[in-house]
C-alpha cells in the first residue's frame, strides 16, 4: 500500500534534515507527511507539493532550529550542530593567529597591500573597459573612419567630408541615422561671465544616436532650432549659478547669441565627450562658413547608428567606396581610397591605427596592468603559503590529533582553507581602509576619478568574492600539505621538514623575486627612455617662449600689438606664427621641387608659417641662406624655409635660391633651418616647411619671446596688458613653450610612475615574505646556531651561513628575470623610433639592488640570531 | 510576569488544542484550525506557537503511543493545562466584559 503513496519532494525533506533541530525531526516529519497526504486527495498533488515547501520553510525559523531545550525530555541528543565544528575551527585559528603575532601581521600586512594594490589597478581596469559602453544603442553605434595607402603604407584616420553623413543616411537602409560632429572652443558670455571652454557641433541626430542624459529640454528638438545650444548641468552652475538655464541667453564668441535649449546632466569621465561641455547645432557651423563641402577635404566626425540586427560587417562592405566614387578625377588614385566603421565599444581602447587598422591601443596597458594585478596578488598569497608550509610543524601535532580523533581529511583541508580565508577576510578589510586612503593618490596619478562604490551591492559581493579568491589561493596548497601529514609519523615526533635541493617553497621565493626584477628593470628601461626624450636636442629654446592665439580683434591690430610689446620691454622679439611650435598643425603633401618624381607627391611635410624673426622669437638656428622677412622683403610671403631633413628628403644641392611647387604656387626657398622636435620627442624628424605669410592658411597664432631680463610674472603682466588694450572682450591665454614640452611626456611619465609604484609594493611585499621566512629559518636553527658559537664560529660566519641561501636565490631569480625583462621592455621600446637600447647597466643596477634589498631584509634577522649567547640557546636541554 | 499575555494567534492554537483533546499534535491542530477558521495556515508558525505556548507553561506535551499509521513514529500529543485554561477564560470574560459595556446606541 505504502508504494502507491505519493512521495512529498525529496528536496525540501532533505534541507528539513539539514537544518532541523534533531530532537523535533521525527514528529515534524511526521506532521508534514500526514498533511500531505491529506492534501494529496483534498486538493490535488501540485498544490499538496507546494504547501509542503511552504511548511518547511516556514519551520526554518530560530526558536525551532535550537538545540537543546530545557525540557530534559530533549537532553538524549547530544548530536553537535553543523557550526559546532565551525567554531572550533574559528577557535583554533585566532588561538594560533594570537600566538604567533609577527607572522600574524607579516600575513595580513602582505595580503592587505596586494589585495590593495591588485583592487585598485581592477578598478581603474574596470573604468578603461567601460568607456563608451552605457548609450543605450552601443551596440549599434559606430564612428566612420577614412583609410587610404600613401608612398605604400596605409593609413586610417577618422576624419571624414561633410558630406558623408548626409549621403549614408540617405543611400543606404542599413543605416538608421547619423550625424556629423565637429569639437570646437568658443568663448562663452553671459552678462558678467567669460569662459574660453571646449564644446561641439552637432546635428540633432546626434542626441539620438546618444542618448545624453537630459535634465531639462527635448531631446528630440533641442539642437533643431538654429539659435539653440544645450550645455552641461555643470556649465550652467558656472555661467548662471543654477541649473535653471532654460531659455537664458549666452553669446558665442562675442558674436553670435544663442538660448539655452536643453541641460545635460554631466557625462560620466568614461565617455569621450566627457569633456565636451555644450553641444551647438551644426547648422550654424555651416551657415558660418566654415568647412567646405569638398568630398577631399576630411575634417568632420562621422557617428551612425545602424538598424537592429545589421551585420556591421556587411554595411561595411556595401559603404566603403561610397568616397572613393566622389573622389574619382580629384584625386590622382583613389583606388585604395575607404572608410570603415570602428564600433563604440572599441573607441576608448582601440584606436592606434597600424597599417590602416585600428589594432591597439589603451588596451596594450590595461592587459599589462592586468598582469601586474594578478602578479600582485599571486605575490601575497605566496607570501602566506610560504609562511604556513615553513610553520607546518606547529600545527603538526594538532593535525595528528585531529586525525586520530576520526577527521577526515576532507575536514582538515576545510579547516586550513577556512582559516586562509578568515585572514584573507582581515586583510579585506585592512585593505579597505588602504584603498580608501590611496585613492586620491592614485587619481592623481591616473588622471581618473575613480570611486569605491560603497553603496552598491555588487561591490560588497566582488570585494567578497575576492576575498574569498584570495583567501582560497592562499591556504589551498597549506591546507593539503598540512592534512597529508601522516599522524603516526607527527606524533612519534619524527616529522622532518623538506631538505631536498629543489623545495616548492624556494621556488616561490624564486617566483617572488623574479617578478620583482622584471619590475626593476621596467621601471629603470622607462626612467631612461623619458630622460633619454628629454635630453634630446630640441632644436630651439623653449624657455621665456610663449604662444597666444590672435583672438577677436588682435589679427587686425597686430602691428600695433607686436611694437607695443617691444617697446614695454616685455618681450624681445615677436612673430606671428601658424601655431605653437610645440605641436604640429598642419601637413602638406604634394609637393614639387626641380628633380622631383610623381611618387615625392605622397611624402608629408610638417608645415609652420611665419612672417619674420623666426630664428630670434624661436631661437631656432640657420644653416645658410637667410630667414624670412616679410617686413624687409615684402616678395617673403611666398618664400620658405626648409630644415635639414627636408633637404635630404628632396635631395637637394644648393636649396637656397630654388623654386619649388605646392598649394598651386610656386614658393622660392631663402634658408635652410637645423633640424628642431616639432612632434613627439620620441618620433624621427619630418622633413618640415616653413611658409612665409602667403599661404592660403592664416597665421593665427603670435609666438613671443619674453624678455628674460625681467621676472616672468612682471613680464606676462606687461603682456596681459597690452592684449587687453588690443582685444578687450577676450580673456588672455597663452601656453609655454617649456611647459607643452614637458606634457609631451605624461604619458611615459604616468606608465613610470605606475611602474615605479607597483615594483615598489612588490618588492615590499615580496620583503615581508622574506622577513617571515627569514625569522623563522634563525629560529628553527638557534641551537645549530649554539653549538657552531661555542665551537668558535665568528658571527660573520654565521651571518653569511644564513644569508647565503636567500642570495643564491636571488641570483637564480634574476637569472630568470633578467631575459624575460629585456624581452618585454625591447617590446615596449618598439613603439619609439628614438629610444634607448638596454645595457648591461640596467641589468646590474636590477642585480645588485635587488640584493642589497634581500641582504637588508635577511641580514636584520640573521644578526640578531647570530649574536644570541650560546649559553641562552642552549640552556634549555 | 512573563508569559502572562496571550496573542490572538496563541488563542487559536490553545484553543484547537483544547478542541481536540487527547489527540493535539501538529498536524491535528492545523487541520483543526483550518476547518473551524476557512484559512490555511503554515506548520512552522503552528508549531512555533505550540512552543511558546509550552514556554509559558500554558499547555504539556508528551510523547503519544506509536501508531501504524504515521510509519511507526511516536507523535507529541499536547494538553491544555490549568494555567491555559484560565488563560482562555480570562480572554473570554474580559471579551464579555467589554462587549456588555458597549452602548446600545452605537449601533444604530
Amino acid at each position: 500500500m505504502a508504494s502507491v503513496r505519493p512521495s512529498p519532494p525529496r528536496w525540501a525533506t532533505r534541507l528539513l534534515r539539514l537544518f532541523c533541530a534533531p530532537q523535533r525531526l521525527d514528529e515534524l516529519e511526521d506532521d508534514l507527511d500526514e498533511l500531505f497526504q491529506q492534501r494529496v486527495e483534498m486538493e490535488g498533488l501540485r498544490q499538496a507539493r507546494w504547501r509542503y515547501w511552504r511548511d518547511v520553510a516556514s519551520l526554518m525559523r530560530p526558536s525551532l532550529m535550537r538545540r537543546q531545550s530545557n525540557d530534559p525530555a530533549y537532553r538524549q541528543y547530544p548530536t553537535p550542530s553543523y557550526t559546532d565544528m565551525i567554531r572550533n575551527y574559528l577557535t583554533v585559528a585566532f588561538r594560533n593567529l594570537a600566538r604567533a603575532k609577527s607572522y600574524t601581521f607579516i600575513n595580513i600586512a602582505g595580503l592587505a597591500v596586494g589585495m590593495a594594490a591588485s583592487a585598485l589597478i581592477i578598478l581603474w581596469i574596470q573604468s578603461e573597459l567601460t568607456y563608451d559602453r552605457f548609450y543605450n544603442k552601443t551596440d549599434r553605434l559606430f564612428q566612420v573612419y577614412n583609410r587610404d595607402k600613401f608612398s605604400g603604407i596605409t593609413q586610417a584616420w577618422e576624419t571624414t567630408p561633410r558630406p558623408l553623413a548626409p549621403v549614408l543616411k540617405q543611400d543606404y537602409a542599413d543605416i538608421e541615422d547619423a550625424s556629423r560632429y565637429r569639437p570646437t572652443t568658443f568663448i562663452l558670455t553671459t552678462n558678467e561671465k567669460n569662459l574660453s571652454i571646449d564644446g561641439a557641433f552637432a546635428e540633432p541626430a546626434f542626441l539620438n544616436l546618444f542618448d545624453l542624459p537630459f535634465i531639462t529640454g527635448n531631446p528630440r528638438t533641442s539642437l533643431s532650432e538654429p539659435a539653440g545650444i544645450v550645455i552641461t548641468k555643470s556649465l550652467a552652475e558656472k555661467l548662471f549659478g543654477t541649473t535653471q538655464a532654460l531659455g537664458k541667453i549666452i553669446q558665442v564668441d562675442h558674436k553670435d547669441s544663442f538660448s539655452v535649449t536643453g541641460v545635460l546632466d554631466d557625462l560620466p569621465n568614461n565617455s569621450r565627450f566627457s569633456h565636451v561641455s555644450y553641444l551647438l547645432p551644426y547648422t550654424y557651423f555651416i551657415s558660418s562658413g566654415w568647412g567646405s563641402d569638398d568630398w577631399a577635404s576630411n575634417n568632420e566626425y562621422t557617428f551612425v547608428l545602424l538598424k537592429d540586427e545589421v551585420d556591421p560587417v556587411i554595411t561595411e562592405n556595401k559603404i566603403k567606396h561610397v568616397t572613393a566614387q566622389r573622389l574619382k578625377g580629384v584625386l590622382d588614385d583613389v583606388s585604395n581610397r575607404q572608410i570603415f566603421l570602428h564600433p563604440a565599444r572599441k573607441w576608448h581602447l582601440f584606436s592606434e591605427q597600424e597599417n590602416g587598422s585600428l589594432v591597439d591601443g589603451k588596451i596594450v596597458t590595461v592587459r599589462l596592468f592586468g598582469l601586474i594585478a594578478a602578479f600582485i596578488l599571486l605575490i601575497a598569497a605566496v607570501n602566506f603559503i610560504n609562511l604556513s608550509t615553513a610553520r607546518s610543524e606547529k600545527r603538526a601535532k594538532e593535525v595528528g590529533i585531529r586525525k586520530v580523533a576520526g577527521a577526515q581529511k576532507r575536514s582538515l583541508i576545510f579547516q586550513f582553507i577556512s582559516e586562509s580565508v578568515l585572514l584573507a577576510l582581515f586583510a579585506g578589510i585592512v585593505a579597505l581602509l588602504l584603498i580608501a586612503l590611496c585613492m586620491p593618490l592614485f587619481n592623481t596619478v591616473t588622471g581618473k576619478q575613480l570611486s569605491l562604490p560603497f553603496s552598491s551591492i555588487d561591490f560588497w559581493l566582488t570585494a567578497l568574492g575576492f576575498v574569498l579568491l584570495t583567501g582560497i589561493l592562499a591556504g589551498s596548497y597549506p591546507a593539503f600539505y598540512l592534512a597529508n601529514f601522516q599522524p603516526i609519523r607527527v606524533l612519534k615526533g619524527t616529522l622532518q621538514p623538506v631538505t631536498a635541493t629543489f623545495s616548492p617553497r624556494k621556488g616561490l621565493v624564486v617566483l617572488q623575486f623574479t617578478f620583482a626584477i622584471v619590475l626593476i628593470i621596467a621601471t629603470l628601461v622607462i626612467q631612461q627612455q623619458i630622460q633619454y626624450g628629454q635630453n634630446r636636442e630640441s632644436g630651439y629654446d623653449q624657455n621665456n617662449l610663449l604662444f597666444s592665439f590672435l583672438h577677436g580683434d588682435l589679427p587686425s591690430h597686430y602691428d600695433a600689438l607686436q611694437q607695443d610689446l617691444i617697446r614695454s620691454g616685455a618681450a624681445v622679439s615677436v612673430s606671428r606664427s601658424l601655431g605653437p611650435l610645440t605641436e604640429i598643425n598642419s601637413r602638406q603633401w604634394g609637393l614639387s621641387w626641380p628633380g622631383s618624381t610623381k611618387a615625392d607627391k605622397d611624402i608629408e611635410f610638417d608645415r609652420f608659417g611665419t612672417d619674420a624673426n623666426f630664428l630670434k622669437t624661436t631661437g631656432a638656428k640657420l644653416l645658410s641662406g637667410r630667414e624670412i622677412n616679410v617686413r624687409q622683403y615684402p616678395t617673403d610671403s611666398t618664400a620658405v624655409m626648409l630644415n635639414e631633413t627636408a633637404v635630404k628628403t628632396m635631395h637637394l644641392k644648393n636649396p637656397v635660391g630654388t623654386t619649388i611647387h605646392f598649394h598651386d604656387r610656386d614658393w622660392h626657398i631663402v634658408g635652410v633651418v637645423k633640424d628642431f622636435v616639432f612632434a613627439s620627442p620620441y618620433d624621427p624628424v619630418n622633413p618640415v616647411v616653413v611658409t612665409g605669410p602667403g599661404s592660403p592658411i592664416g597665421l593665427g597664432w603670435t609666438s613671443i619671446r619674453l624678455n628674460p631680463a625681467n621676472t616672468l610674472a612682471r613680464n606676462l603682466e606687461t603682456t596681459e596688458a597690452i592684449f587687453k588694450k588690443y582685444n578687450p572682450a577676450y580673456p588672455f591665454a597663452y601656453t609655454f613653450a617649456d611647459e607643452s614640452y614637458e606634457a609631451k611626456f605624461a604619458d611615459e611619465q604616468r606608465v613610470g610612475t605606475l611602474t615605479s609604484l607597483f615594483s615598489g609594493l612588490t618588492i615590499f611585499i615580496a620583503c615581508l615574505g622574506l622577513f617571515g621566512l627569514a625569522a623563522y629559518t634563525a629560529q628553527q636553527r638557534t641551537k645549530e646556531i649554539g653549538i657552531r658559537k661555542t665551537l668558535g664560529a665568528s658571527v660573520t660566519s654565521i651571518v653569511q651561513l644564513l644569508t647565503k641561501e636567500f642570495i643564491y636565490l636571488t641570483v637564480i631569480a634574476f637569472v630568470i628575470g633578467a631575459p624575460i625583462g629585456w624581452y618585454a621592455m625591447n617590446k615596449w621600446l618598439q613603439g619609439y623610433t628614438y629610444r634607448i637600447s638596454i645595457g648591461i647597466n640596467t641589468f646590474t643596477i636590477a642585480l645588485s639592488s635587488a640584493i642589497v634589498i634581500v641582504l637588508l631584509t635577511v641580514s636584520f634577522q640573521a644578526i640578531k640570531a647570530a649574536l644570541i649567547n650560546p649559553v641562552k640557546s642552549l640552556r634549555s636541554e | 510576569m512573563k508569559g502572562t499575555y496571550l496573542g490572538e494567534f496563541e488563542e487559536v492554537v490553545l484553543l484547537a488544542v483544547a478542541i481536540r483533546a487527547g489527540d493535539a499534535y501538529g498536524a491535528a491542530v492545523v487541520n483543526e484550525i483550518e476547518q473551524q477558521m476557512n484559512r490555511s495556515v503554515n506548520l512552522g508558525a503552528v508549531h512555533s506557537a505550540l512552543n511558546r505556548l509550552q514556554e509559558k507553561g500554558l499547555v504539556r506535551s508528551e510523547m503519544g503511543g506509536i501508531s501504524a499509521e504515521r510509519g511507526g513514529r511516536r507523535k507529541r500529543l499536547y494538553t491544555v493545562t490549568n494555567a491555559g485554561r484560565r488563560a482562555l477564560e480570562e480572554v473570554r470574560e474580559l471579551r464579555s466584559q467589554m462587549w456588555e459595556a458597549i452602548p446600545k446606541t452605537a449601533w444604530s
